[in-house]
């Protein structure tokens, strides 16, 4: 069967401590801005982690939410791209044609969980930062939107291996690069078609809940509430 | 000629030939032949060990094959190398168990970093202007001989490097013990020898503890940033995911005491703060309600002047929440504390460690499931000096290995000026960092990915680990691994220095020899060896009925030279509780001043990288900055709102950084990352932000002279309208979207 691939975040477990961040940057061939240009709001991370203060001093509690592309069923960015450059894969994913997009935009705007990134200019690698890019993927150049693809540079590598081994994917096979940096084991990502998968599991927990649900975007990624003592 | 190199040497030549038509001059570089045996695009992954804090975590390093743009024999030309792409925690690894934390993940910038020394430097212009000419390897050696052997007095040498377990060090310290110098300076910002010191007492292990998180039911924290930046953050993190979420029916509880929240106080169940220097009071007030309603042993009268009601007094914190905290501590075994962080930065820190520790006893957790351990450690490793030797510093000669004391120490030692009384100073940094750009012979060192690197960690693993591994690729530069530098300059004295290996790597394999048969294959196979893991914390399935640690050939009695637990009967051991001291007085400066290790710095080693400069700070959002953080209460007050330009004055000096309004500090206190100011550190970090550090008074805990880091007071003044500096990701954090646009 086709795989459906989706993410289950813990948030009891998630610590904020942005270990995905920086692996989704090593992975990804992100670039980094600089601080002018972040300044007017262009630096990208394709995974971030929001912070939500609740109550006041002395009595204050912190949520921590890692966002990254929820991969919608339903996604508002992929009808309004003009050029099919957002589109929707077999197995589920939003998926970004760079070399389609045009850079109208129009999908971030549409976009309701702000996870869609614009190259404002050429990326830069001074010198010899660019040996570390990942020839997995693809560098973005200006005028293209890039967003998180659920590292689907890793999940067609191992799938091209278990064809050559002539084997079945096990769950756990593939891990995108933020759950596999992370060290609590917040982020759990696999089948939603295979209901015996970690994250099928994880995904029909009660504490289970979908970001801005209401919205109707079917949204592939389950954010596990953090528990409270009573 | 066999097909294969036939086929490699065409295709050097073609693409050659096609490229060199092209009008990009950059694509009329000529490619040289590899000197790697390569197979394109296909990834290997190879063992390393993360150098950047003392945690030790084990990698696993994905190598493939790159285009790097170099030059040979004067001739400027592309060659395809081996290069390291992607850094991962290595699976079986006791530490790392196969995660990573966010500085760990951007280790490899250090690798191909643009501004890294590419060979052997000597000075030109003035120290601090950073002016050098390249020279030869020969030159430089040479230039270290002939200056090592000028020493009339050979105590006169001194070495600084970082407080670190490994071998590295240790090469270093047998260096100088044969030559006759004094044994090297361990320098680190955010030391722990208070709590080494407390646990030398309490435990006869001068260590730093683990935690055995995983089956704890109950942990309270006082201070210790133990998710962020503390200890072995990656362990605790994967402990902590598991204390939280594996156990069916179990959900570990855990509260942090602290006067601002850390990053590891933002996961807390309950945060409480209290008066900065009395958490210790906190913590024997609830082991005195433990020991009264027989929830724990101890002796209750020496806890008997710590009764709720007393310690509200004294820590800000109410009697009946003392009385609470401390039940549900009682009700929920095993439960632990750890104490970490500014308690036992202050001028009482001792006490405060010591009276966690006594928690603990009464708690009964020590050495057990759930509860604190000692990891095995090699005790045959030789001392180094604290960083009290820091604050004196006289010497003929200076070299500086992997630290940056100009940066780290407080103004009042004077460390700037004493190395500038020191007629010759030579470093193995990789960067012209504040402390290297005073140097006058620079003698770079390779990357921790093109050289043997080792650590031995010294908690975050209940069995003994000992981490090595070889280059994972080719040294991209003219750099040299400095233990070999030192093995090469120690045969080359005029008296020579004989040491007993040839490199450093027969080092490794000589002490790995001795930790039993497999263990230096072990390093080629999984980089270091360790014992069987205990299944309890090493994975999901958690397991009670552990196996303590199976390797006890770590722990070798021979020719033991750690310094020995003090058996007398140090004055605070005792539970006396003695007021902190501050730096100025609080009528002049109200407010506490808590630098504090930032979540992408850790103590600023790392704010050349710039993944971790355009990191997002995970509670304030804030890339590329400095910032204050200012309760709304006292903003309100000095008329301070976000982002508004605030000056902070100590006795020390004065310093300028916008302000961030937090909810999570007291009144009383205003913190800062440690990290940005650096004066020089390549272009992601020069001159970027300001060093919280530069204003701290120089007041240290007396029984060890360690650093009292957060016993300096100041003042805040607001002084303008926002400047712009303070960069937060998407212009705002999201739950104020209207923030900025409406004043």
């Amino acid at each position: 069967m086709t795989a459906r691939w989706g993410m289950a975040v813990d948030l009891d477990r998630c610590t904020g401590c942005g270990a995905c961040v920086t692996a989704c940057h090593a992975e990804n061939n992100i670039p980094t801005v600089g601080p002018e240009q972040a300044a007017r709001g262009r630096a990208m991370h394709w995974i971030r982690v929001e912070r939500y203060f609740e109550g006041e001093f002395p009595d204050v509690r912190v949520k921590f939410r890692p966002v990254m592309c929820q991969q919608c069923d339903a996604a508002p960015c992929e009808p309004v791209c003009p050029t099919y450059a957002s589109h929707h894969t077999a197995e589920g994913l939003n998926a970004q044609v760079y070399n389609r997009c045009i850079g109208t935009r129009y999908c971030a705007n549409a976009c309701p969980y702000n996870v869609r990134f614009f190259d404002f200019f050429n990326p830069q690698w001074p010198r010899p930062l660019e040996v570390q890019l990942n020839p997995d993927v693809s560098v973005r150049e200006v005028g293209v939107m890039e967003k998180c693809t659920f590292c689907v540079q890793r999940i067609t590598a191992v799938q091209i291996d278990a064809k050559a081994e002539k084997r079945e994917l096990k769950d756990g096979d593939i891990k995108t690069a933020c759950a596999q940096a992370c060290p609590a084991k917040a982020l759990v990502f696999g089948d939603l078609n295979d209901p015996e998968s970690e994250v099928s599991r994880l995904s029909r927990e009660a504490r289970g809940a979908k970001l801005l649900e209401d919205l109707g975007t079917l949204p592939k990624v389950t954010y596990l509430t953090k528990q409270s003592e009573a | 000629m066999e097909r294969r190199d036939f086929i490699k040497l065409t295709a050097v030549t073609g693409t050659g030939a096609a490229l060199s038509a092209c009008g990009n001059p950059e694509h009329q570089l000529i490619r040289f032949v590899p000197d790697d045996d390569l197979l394109p695009g296909i990834a290997e992954w190879k063992p390393s060990v993360c150098p950047l804090c003392r945690a030790g975590c084990g990698l696993t390093v994905r190598v493939m094959d790159a285009d790097f743009q170099t030059t040979r024999k004067g001739q400027e030309g592309v060659v395809v190398i081996k290069a390291a792409k992607k850094l991962e925690g290595q699976p079986e690894h006791p530490v790392s168990r196969g995660a990573l934390c966010v500085r760990g993940q951007a280790a490899i910038q250090t690798t191909y970093h643009p501004d890294r020394i590419r060979g052997p430097l000597k000075r030109r212009g003035a120290r601090g202007s950073g002016d050098y000419t390249e020279i030869s390897w020969d030159d430089a050696i040479a230039e270290l001989v002939a200056q090592l052997d000028k020493l009339a007095d050979r105590k006169s040498l001194a070495f600084v490097t970082r407080a670190r377990r490994s071998r590295r060090v240790d090469l270093i310290a047998e260096f100088l013990e044969r030559f006759g110098a004094r044994p090297p300076i361990g320098f680190e910002v955010f030391g722990d020898d208070v709590l080494r010191r407390a646990n030398a007492i309490s435990f006869g292990r001068e260590q730093l503890p683990t935690f055995d998180l995983a089956r704890a039911h109950a942990v309270i924290s006082f201070g210790a940033d133990f998710l962020g930046t503390w200890n072995s953050p990656v362990a605790h993190g994967a402990a902590f995911g598991a204390m939280r979420q594996d156990r069916p029916g179990v959900r570990g509880a855990f509260v942090q005491v602290e006067s601002r929240m850390s990053l590891t106080g933002a996961s807390a169940d309950e945060w409480v703060p209290v008066k900065p220097g009395t958490e210790g009071v906190l913590a024997l007030g609830i082991a005195h309600v433990l020991v009264a309603n027989s929830l724990g042993t101890g002796n209750a009268s020496a806890l008997a002047s710590y009764a709720p009601e007393s310690v509200e007094k004294i820590t800000g914190v109410p009697a009946r929440r003392i009385e609470r905290l401390a039940r549900d501590l009682g009700s929920r075994r095993p439960a632990v504390a750890i104490a970490g962080g500014p308690p036992l930065a202050q001028t009482n820190g001792l006490f405060h460690a010591l009276a966690v520790n006594t928690l603990n006893t009464v708690l009964g957790s020590v050495e057990q499931p759930g509860g604190l351990f000692f990891t095995p450690i090699d005790s045959t490793l030789r001392p180094i000096a604290g960083a009290k030797e820091l604050q004196n510093l006289r010497a003929e000669l200076l070299l500086v290995d992997d630290a940056n004391p100009v940066f780290g120490a407080p103004k009042g030692w004077q460390v700037r000026e004493a190395l500038a009384k020191i007629p010759f100073i030579a470093s193995f940094g990789s960067f012209l960092d504040d402390t290297n750009v005073q140097t006058d012979l620079i003698l770079p060192d390779h990357s921790f990915l093109e050289a043997w690197t080792d650590s031995l960690p010294e908690s975050g693993s209940l069995v003994a680990v000992a981490n090595a591994a070889g280059p994972v690729m080719r040294p991209l530069y003219n750099t040299r691994a400095m233990p070999e530098v030192l093995i090469e300059v120690a045969g080359k004295l005029k008296t020579p220095v004989s040491l007993p290996w040839k490199s450093f790597e027969e080092m490794l394999k000589a002490s790995f020899d001795k930790l039993g048969e497999g263990a230096w294959d072990d390093v080629a196979k999984q980089g270091g060896h360790w014992g069987a893991q205990q299944s309890s914390v090493s994975s999901r399935q958690s397991s009670v009925g552990s196996r303590q640690s199976a390797v006890t050939s770590h722990q070798s009695p021979v020719g033991s030279r750690q310094s020995s637990v003090p058996s007398r009967q140090s004055p605070a051991t005792s539970h006396d509780y003695v007021e902190p001291r501050f730096d100025g007085d609080a009528a002049t400066y109200p407010f506490h001043f808590l630098p504090y290790a930032s979540p992408a710095f850790d103590d600023g080693s790392v704010a050349h990288l710039p993944w971790l400069q355009e990191l997002p700070d995970p509670l304030t959002s804030a890339m590329w900055s400095s910032w204050v953080e200012i309760n709304p209460q006292t903003a309100n007050k000095l008329n301070i709102r976000q982002g508004d330009v605030v000056e902070i004055a100590s006795t020390q000096g004065s310093l300028r950084a916008p302000a961030f309004v937090s909810p999570a500090i007291a009144p009383d206190v205003v913190a800062m990352p440690v990290g940005q100011g650096h004066e020089t550190f390549t272009r992601y970090a020069s001159r970027r932000g300001v060093n919280p550090l530069a204003i701290l008074a120089p007041v240290t805990e007396p029984e060890t002279g360690a650093l009292a880091w957060a016993a300096t007071r100041v003042k805040v003044t607001r002084v303008g309208d926002p400047d712009g500096s303070l960069i937060m990701f998407a212009g705002e954090m999201r739950e104020n979207p209207h923030e900025g646009r409406l004043r």
